[in-house]
């Protein structure tokens, strides 16, 4: 997408990966996984045959149970890691068939918000944002001030310029590195558990976020999270993953009136069900007694 | 953060006194008084024996190192060490029938090359050669020579000694 | 059996950490021309290496010389050569405790804080963050710091050297009354510019594998609390026993 400044006067033009000036046909998905088969180094399967696509302009939330791989998906699509089997495709491209240039410069289109922020600590807030855009172009001194304020602003923190990651709270940290994330205009915003550990109002402040940008500056968002009742509120369609593949997909609705109990378990937020309470163990009355039981 | 400006102070400092102690120990612990310039000529001797002379080895004049000893190789027409001397050129008066003679420093110390002045009015150009040498010691021959001397002399004396009392009776 | 098994299994893990430090430094080396002219970040990290490490250096220096000083001229009175104190300092400091204690102190204070902000960076996402915004993590943090470190460690060593010297002089001259002139002509005469040289370059090869260490253990550290720890612990331990075995290689290789 290209830079433009106040007048709508183009500054440069982010072209995309070798071979593709413009994506020709814009297809409605920009984002999609075919029969991803993902295992770790230690042997243990991710992903077991995962299907999905994202939807161009929508804000799509990735929930499921804890260490289902969530990260691992973004992963995938960053490109951070390669599956096993099956396809990855980003804006029609196949991650694992680019070389290092095109995969840069298909990461140059994405925006990415850590867990923790992942702030660079050796450089101020101001800095911080105005990174991607020193490293990845020559725009003059001026402009540069003028898009990194531009960014705070819209996060609502120009007054922060000035301050060290280490004097930011939690909150701020995170929007400091949303800044950061879209300073670049970026097609796609990953958010990877925006809303862990953050207090009511901050979290109500990075939600508005979420859907005012992706609204505002036209992009799609990518946010995993297990934050049910937070996400339902902004997110346009949803897919929830469990075992290593996607269980249930739809908007907030449809998820709430699903049949399957593990759907159900998760929603609702329940202690008990497909993901047991109990971690396997012997039988109770066997171990406590070593094997006498009082009938 | 440390200001930008107190980093670079103290790297410079530091980067100072680095350098500052490479030059110290280059020039305050290693012998100065010699330092080969470009002002320096060759000399060539040759040796029937040269004993354990090693290239580097000083070349001195009355206990003063004039030079070092440049290259040892073989001469395989005249059969003998030669040996190549590096002199500095501020000692460019040295009478051209000097002697050459390889001595040892001290009792079991390295060899070195002693040049001693001779009485000529003209002094080595550079590429001469010095023609009076005298070897290196070398300890075997010294006992060997040792040993067949006081053999010598044994059997002059067993001789000499026995007809003398024959005459006086 | 098994220990058979299980001592092939540790040589071959071992061939294959090798082998990654060997990539590793390649892909270092192929970075460093261009990375050269980025002035500004090498500058901070020669100020982080080695100016902050040289109030270490200059003590152990000193202690170090105040302590050959003791031994040699314990040692040399035996002989009734006390005023070769100074050749013999000189040249153990400039050929071996030198560059040796050096490149251990340096690994101790410096490789360790450089394993450790490589590694907590790591553990932060802050190097998931820079390769996500297309930035080689490589080139903008990693290589500054292994650079930085190969310039101090010379400068260090020599410092140290210098510092030992005077240390050794304090010693031998105001507490034995070993002759000061003769402690500096001896040391004049019998020390050669390739005693100097060969500490100089024992101090760079030194630094180039010190350095390569720590950022290296730093780099791939586990995103954890643990993993960080753990990498920096390596980084000593490595250190030390690779500089002993390159300090061997080299005194063979240049006596």
């Amino acid at each position: 997408m290209p830079l433009s400044n106040h007048n709508g006067e183009l500054l440069y033009n982010q072209s995309g990966p070798a071979g593709a000036s413009a994506p020709a046909a814009q297809s409605p998905s920009i984002a999609v996984l075919r029969d991803v088969h993902y295992a770790v180094d230690s042997g243990k399967q991710v992903f077991t045959g995962l299907d999905l696509e994202i939807r161009r302009g929508a804000v799509t939330a990735i929930m499921g149970p804890s260490g289902t791989g969530k990260t691992t998906l973004l992963k995938l699509i960053t490109g951070q890691v390669l599956a096993d089997r099956g396809q990855v495709l980003v804006d029609g491209l196949d991650v694992a068939k680019l070389r290092r240039k095109e995969l840069y410069a298909l990461r140059r289109r994405m925006g990415m918000l850590f867990q923790n922020g992942a702030l660079l600590t050796d450089l101020d807030v101001f800095e911080n944002v105005a990174f991607p855009l020193r490293e990845h172009t020559r725009l003059p001194e001026r402009l540069i001030r003028t898009i990194v304020l531009t960014k705070l602003h819209a996060v609502g923190l120009r007054g922060a310029a000035a301050l060290s990651p280490q004097q930011l709270s939690g909150g701020m940290s995170r929007r400091v590195a949303l800044a950061r994330a879209i300073a670049m205009d970026p097609d796609i915003l990953i958010y990877d558990e925006p809303f862990a550990g953050l207090d009511p109002i901050s979290m109500g402040m990075v939600l508005r976020l979420i859907r005012s940008l992706n609204d505002a500056l036209g992009i799609t968002s990518i946010v995993v999270t297990h934050d049910v009742r937070e996400i339902s509120q902004i997110s346009d369609s949803s897919f929830i993953i469990s075992e290593g593949k996607v269980v249930a997909s739809g908007t907030t609705a449809e998820l709430r009136d699903h049949p399957s109990p593990i759907v159900h378990q998760f929603v609702e937020g329940l202690a008990d069900g497909p993901v047991s309470f109990h971690y396997p163990a012997p039988e109770y009355h066997e171990q406590l007694l070593g094997g006498h039981s009082f009938a | 953060m440390r200001s930008t400006r107190t980093i670079d102070i103290s790297t410079g400092l530091f980067v100072l006194l680095g350098f500052a102690a490479i030059l110290f120990m280059v020039t305050q612990i290693t012998n100065r008084e010699f330092s080969l310039t470009s002002d320096s000529y060759r000399l060539k001797a040759s040796f029937e024996n040269i004993g354990g002379l090693k290239p580097g080895a000083p070349v001195s004049m009355a206990g003063v190192t004039v030079g070092r000893v440049e290259d040892i190789t073989y001469d395989m027409k005249l059969l003998k060490a030669l040996v190549t001397l590096r002199i500095d050129g501020r000692y460019n008066a040295i009478p051209n029938d000097s002697d050459a003679s390889i001595f040892t420093a001290g009792l079991l110390g390295g060899q070195y090359v002693a040049l001693s002045p001779g009485g000529s009015e003209e002094a080595f150009k550079n590429g001469d050669q010095v023609e009076f040498v005298q070897d290196a010691v070398v300890l075997e021959n010294l006992i060997s020579k040792y040993l067949f001397d006081s053999a010598a002399k044994k059997s002059e004396a067993a001789p000499a000694s026995a007809p003398a009392p024959a005459a006086q009776e | 059996m098994t220990i058979l098994r299980e001592l092939l299994q540790s040589f071959l893990t071992f061939l294959e950490r090798v082998g990654l430090l060997a990539r590793f430094a390649l892909q270092l080396l192929v970075i460093t021309p261009a990375g050269l002219l980025r002035v500004r970040p090498i500058i901070e990290q020669v100020y982080n290496t080695g100016a902050l490490s040289l109030v270490i250096i200059m003590t152990c220096g000193l202690f170090v010389g105040m302590v050959l000083g003791l031994q040699g001229y314990d040692l040399l009175t035996r002989f009734g050569s006390e005023e070769y104190l100074g050749t013999a300092t000189a040249i153990s400091l400039l050929r071996e405790l030198g560059p040796v204690v050096t490149a251990l102190l340096f690994a101790g204070r410096a490789g360790t804080a450089l394993a450790a902000e490589l590694g907590l960076m790591r553990a932060t996402d802050q190097i998931a963050a820079m390769e996500i915004m297309a930035v080689d993590p490589m080139r903008r943090v990693v290589l500054p710091r292994f650079l930085g470190g190969v310039i101090a460690m010379p400068l260090l060593v020599s410092i140290f050297v210098v510092v030992g010297l005077f240390g050794a002089q304090l010693v031998g001259v105001e507490f034995f009354g070993v002759d000061s002139g003769s402690f500096w002509s001896q040391m004049r005469s019998s020390v050669e510019l390739s005693d100097v040289r060969e500490g100089l370059i024992k101090g760079v090869v030194f630094g180039i594998a010190c350095s390569l260490i720590a950022v290296y253990e730093g780099y791939n550290a586990l995103p954890t609390a643990e993993g960080v720890g753990r990498a920096t612990t390596r980084t000593v331990v490595i250190s030390a026993v690779v500089t002993l075995i390159l300090d061997y290689i080299l005194t063979a290789l240049m006596l």
